[in-house]
Formats: C-alpha cells, sequence, structure tokens
C-alpha cells in the first residue's frame, strides 16, 4: 500500500469515529442519566 | 443529473468505510427513539391552561396518552405502505421525508399547545410524526443489511438499538428544556416542541445525508460468504410475493406474541414490584396500602429505578442478541427467546411469593433483553428467508404486527387484571394470571418459529425478474 493509501485510510478511520462520537456521546449521556435513576433501586 | 436526494449520489465511492453507515442510522433512529419518551409532556400538559394544578379546560393524561398510541399505529401503517417506496428510492430521500415528518409533527404539535387544540397534537406526533417514525424505522434497514452480509444481525441490531435509546437522551434533555422555558403563565412544552423539533429535524438530515449505497452484490474483501445453508437464501422474493407466504405470517406472529408479551409486561413491571414487595423494598412491614404518604414515595423512587433498569437492559438485548443471532442463526435465538421467555414469565410470580426482590428483578432484566432482541433479530431473519432486495419493504409490512401488539398487550394487561380484581383477588396476586396468559402468548410464538421454513422454490424472483427490479429501483450496475 502507498503512502497515500495509508493516510487516506487513517483519514477515513478518524472520521469514522468522529461520525460515532456524535452520536455516541448523546447516547452516553443518556445511558449515565438512566444509570443515575436506576441505582434508587439498589440503595 | 440525478437530484440530491436520488440514489444515484448515494452510490459509496471505492474505498468508503463501512462503518460510518451505523451512525448515520443511529443519528435518525436514537431521534425518533423519542416516541417512547413522549410521556414525560403529558403531566406538564395535563395543567397547561392552570399551570400550577389542572384548570377544568385541561386536558387529561389518558387523552394525552392517546397520541402514542396513534404514532405507533402509523408507524406500522407507514412502513407497510411506503415500504415499496423507500426501497425504490432509496434511504436518503426516505430519510429526509422522515425527518420532515418527525420534527415538523413536532412543530404542528408546539401550534396545538399553543391553539390548545389536541387534534393538532394528535396530527403532529401522532399522524405526522407516526409516518416519521415508520419511514425513518425501515430507512437504514436494506442498507445495512447489504453493507454487512458477514454480520446481518450485529449491523440491524445497532440501528434498532438506537430506537431503544432515543428516550433515554429526549426525556431528560426535554425536561431541562421544560425547566428552561416554564414561566408563570407557560408550563415551557410549546417552546420544548418547536426546539426539539428542530434538534431532530437536523439530526435526522445528517443521518439521511450520512448514507451510503454499496455496489450490488458487495462483499468484505476478507469474507467468504458460507457454505449454502438451508435458512439463509441467496436468492431473492419480492415484496409482493412475499407478504403471500407462511413463512412471513409465521414470522409476523413471531414478532407480535414476543411484542405483545414484552409490552405487557413494561406495562406492569415497576406497579408490580411496588406491590408485590410493598414495604419490604424499604425494610418496613405491610403491603403497598398499608404504608405512609412518604413511605409510598419512597417505594415509588425504587418503582422508577427499576423501569430505568429495565430500559437499560432493553436496550443492551438489542444489540446483544441481534449480534449472536450472527452465530446462532435466526431460529435458534427466537427458540431461546421463547423458551427462556415461557420459563421466565411463569416464574415471575413465584419469585414475588419467594419474596425474593433480586431474583424478581434478574427475571424481568432477561425478559427485557429478550423483548428488545426480537425488535433487533427480525430484520436479519427477513433477510436469511426473503434475501435482501426487498428486505427493507418486507420488514415494514413486518411492522403491522408491532402495531397490533401496541394494542395487544396493554388491553390484554389491563383487562386480565381488572377481571381478576372484579373477582376479589387481592391487587398483589393479580398479576399472576397476567403472567400466565403472557407465558401463553410465548407459547403461540414458539410454535410459529418452529413451524419456519425455507420458503419455496416458485416464489423467488428469476434473474430477469431481478434485473427489471434492479433497473427500477436505480440501482448501480444493474443495466445488462
Amino acid at each position: 500500500m502507498t503512502g497515500t493509501g495509508r493516510s487516506s485510510e487513517r483519514g477515513s478511520w478518524l472520521v469514522v469515529v468522529v461520525a460515532w462520537a456524535l452520536v455516541g456521546i448523546p447516547l452516553a449521556w443518556g445511558v449515565y442519566r438512566t444509570l443515575q435513576t436506576a441505582v434508587k433501586l439498589f440503595r | 443529473m440525478p437530484g440530491l436526494l436520488s440514489k444515484e449520489r448515494i452510490s459509496a465511492p471505492p474505498g468508503f468505510n463501512r462503518w460510518l453507515v451505523p451512525p448515520a442510522a443511529l443519528a435518525i433512529h436514537l431521534s425518533i427513539g423519542m416516541a417512547y419518551g413522549l410521556s414525560v409532556f403529558w403531566l406538564p400538559l395535563s395543567h397547561a391552561i392552570g399551570i400550577t394544578a389542572a384548570a377544568p379546560d385541561d386536558w387529561k393524561v389518558s387523552t394525552l396518552g392517546w397520541t402514542f398510541s396513534l404514532g405507533i399505529v402509523f408507524l406500522g401503517l407507514s412502513a407497510a405502505v411506503f415500504g415499496r417506496w423507500v426501497e425504490r428510492e432509496g434511504p436518503r430521500k426516505a430519510g429526509v421525508v422522515a425527518a420532515c415528518c418527525w420534527g415538523g409533527g413536532f412543530l404542528v404539535a408546539a401550534a396545538g399547545v399553543r391553539l390548545h387544540s389536541i387534534w393538532l397534537l394528535y396530527l403532529g406526533l401522532g399522524i405526522i410524526g407516526g409516518c416519521g417514525l415508520g419511514l425513518g424505522y425501515i430507512s437504514p434497514v436494506s442498507t445495512l443489511i447489504k453493507w454487512f452480509p458477514d454480520r446481518r444481525g450485529m449491523a440491524t441490531g445497532m440501528a434498532i438499538m438506537g430506537f431503544g435509546g432515543g428516550a433515554m437522551i429526549g426525556s431528560p434533555l426535554a425536561n431541562l428544556l421544560m425547566n428552561h422555558f416554564k414561566t408563570a403563565t407557560s408550563v415551557g412544552v410549546q417552546e420544548t416542541f418547536v426546539t426539539l423539533g428542530l434538534i431532530y429535524f437536523g439530526a435526522m438530515l445528517a443521518g439521511a445525508f450520512g448514507y451510503r449505497l454499496p455496489p450490488p452484490g458487495w462483499k468484505p474483501a476478507d469474507w467468504t460468504p458460507p457454505l449454502a445453508k438451508t435458512m439463509i437464501t441467496s436468492r431473492q422474493v419480492h415484496v409482493g410475493q412475499a407478504w403471500r407466504t407462511p413463512q412471513f405470517w409465521l414470522l409476523w406472529t413471531v414478532l407480535c406474541m414476543n411484542v405483545s408479551a414484552g409490552i405487557g409486561v413494561i406495562n406492569m413491571a415497576s406497579p408490580m414490584l411496588q406491590e408485590v414487595f410493598g414495604g419490604r423494598l424499604i425494610g418496613a412491614a405491610g403491603t403497598l396500602q398499608d404504608l405512609t404518604g412518604a413511605q409510598k414515595t419512597e417505594v415509588a423512587t425504587i418503582g422508577a429505578g427499576f423501569a430505568a433498569l429495565l430500559s437499560l437492559f432493553n436496550i443492551g438485548g438489542r444489540f446483544c442478541w441481534a449480534s449472536l443471532s450472527d452465530y446462532l442463526g435466526r431460529q435458534r435465538t427466537y427458540v431461546l427467546f421463547f423458551a427462556l421467555g415461557i420459563a421466565l414469565y411463569a416464574l415471575a410470580p413465584h419469585a414475588g411469593r419467594l419474596g425474593s426482590a433480586p431474583l424478581f428483578v434478574g427475571i424481568f432484566c432477561a425478559i427485557l433483553t429478550m423483548y428488545g432482541g426480537g425488535f433487533a433479530t427480525i430484520p436479519a431473519y427477513l433477510a436469511d428467508m426473503f434475501g435482501t432486495q426487498h428486505v427493507g419493504a418486507i420488514h415494514g409490512r413486518l411492522l403491522t404486527a408491532w402495531s397490533t401488539a401496541g394494542v395487544l398487550g396493554p388491553v390484554l394487561v389491563n383487562y386480565i387484571r381488572e377481571y381478576e380484581i372484579g373477582r376479589g383477588v387481592p391487587a398483589a396476586g393479580a398479576y399472576s394470571t397476567t403472567m400466565y396468559i403472557l407465558a401463553g402468548l410465548l407459547v403461540i410464538g414458539f410454535v410459529a418459529n418452529a413451524l419456519v421454513r425455507p420458503v419455496s422454490e416458485r416464489v423467488f424472483m428469476t434473474d430477469d425478474q431481478l434485473a427489471e427490479e434492479r433497473r427500477l429501483a436505480h440501482e448501480a450496475g444493474s443495466r445488462p
């Protein structure tokens, strides 16, 4: 694989990480808020 | 030149990373998943005129609750009616229309709050929003299955997990917004609807524009399709033919029974915990009725924690079970859902009688994983049986099972409970019969799943029919 190919592959994975962060961060916040409610069951 | 929303514009370029498609699907499913969180608005809306307390002209919570039911009915209807259009026009156009319907539905509902018209609320979030739910729900299914032929279950499981998780983001966000917008003369719902409508419109538009289609027959470079398996076809069945097969109706029954039983359990899990265990939940003696107001509030808080825990297991099950089905096979996965489900539904009343809250909670958490798993695994089951060409449209028609279950599950639970209490059965004991009847629904589902066999050779499309179908669907590389 050429250097250009490697850098384009790296770039493509960077976009993947950003795309997943855009949906993953709000989802993680939602799960965290739900867990805060759920722990009341175990107190 | 093809239009901005056309299929031709979203053919993936060489080297496109397929892992970009699931976040696009998640952006749409996390947005429409707020349908499950709409109940967060009902209490504030029930005193939208009186502000501090309900005024005579204020809506009742039960009247407002119909918005959700309407939304689920229109989800099923729109997915069934427009599934074929979604396949033909592609996921981007479907996603954009879904964004307009769901985002626009919130704006119409905001007008309904401003004019105090329940019909505008029903129209906005129930009918227009419901169509957005249906189109948004099925928009990524076929695309994901085509990008992940090696992990069909996992791919659709990720998207459908988003639908389960949408309310986890939307409900707290809605509460924050309502607190921000509320004044001495407003409960803040109208402004919250407008804000959420714009947020969801933007997020869904971003998702729709993130979709890319693989070339026909695409497969990962390092993956060799397994040798022909009897329950996984490599051929294609037309949607118009699929719904006439016994396999379609068996899978319809499988989904309907699994969801009816699951919705029934979701409706009664938290009140059942509170009524069965009563004071024991907080270390006090006596039933729920014997407790003081403060103790009842404490028990209700624990009930809310239980409901939250169940929602986590619901979304976890969507991803985990659907991914596991790639290894176990779809039919075996549903055998597990139904066999384990029957045992757990029947065991739950005994856990209550034994007084074991951890066992009771564990049983319900396991049940909820299988409820979510049932939703998430069905698209891959359909792709295995009928091929990938029309799987989105076939899935759309199958979702009428969900609409049916949305009515059947709660009606069964409520009527059985009323009947039992009318016969003089104590409130805590009235749940046992309901659980046994829900287990009976799973027996029907088990039998339907066991009867599923590969579809007959005569229903598959011929090569010429498939080529014509691909031409009509504007698929790149489809010309002879």
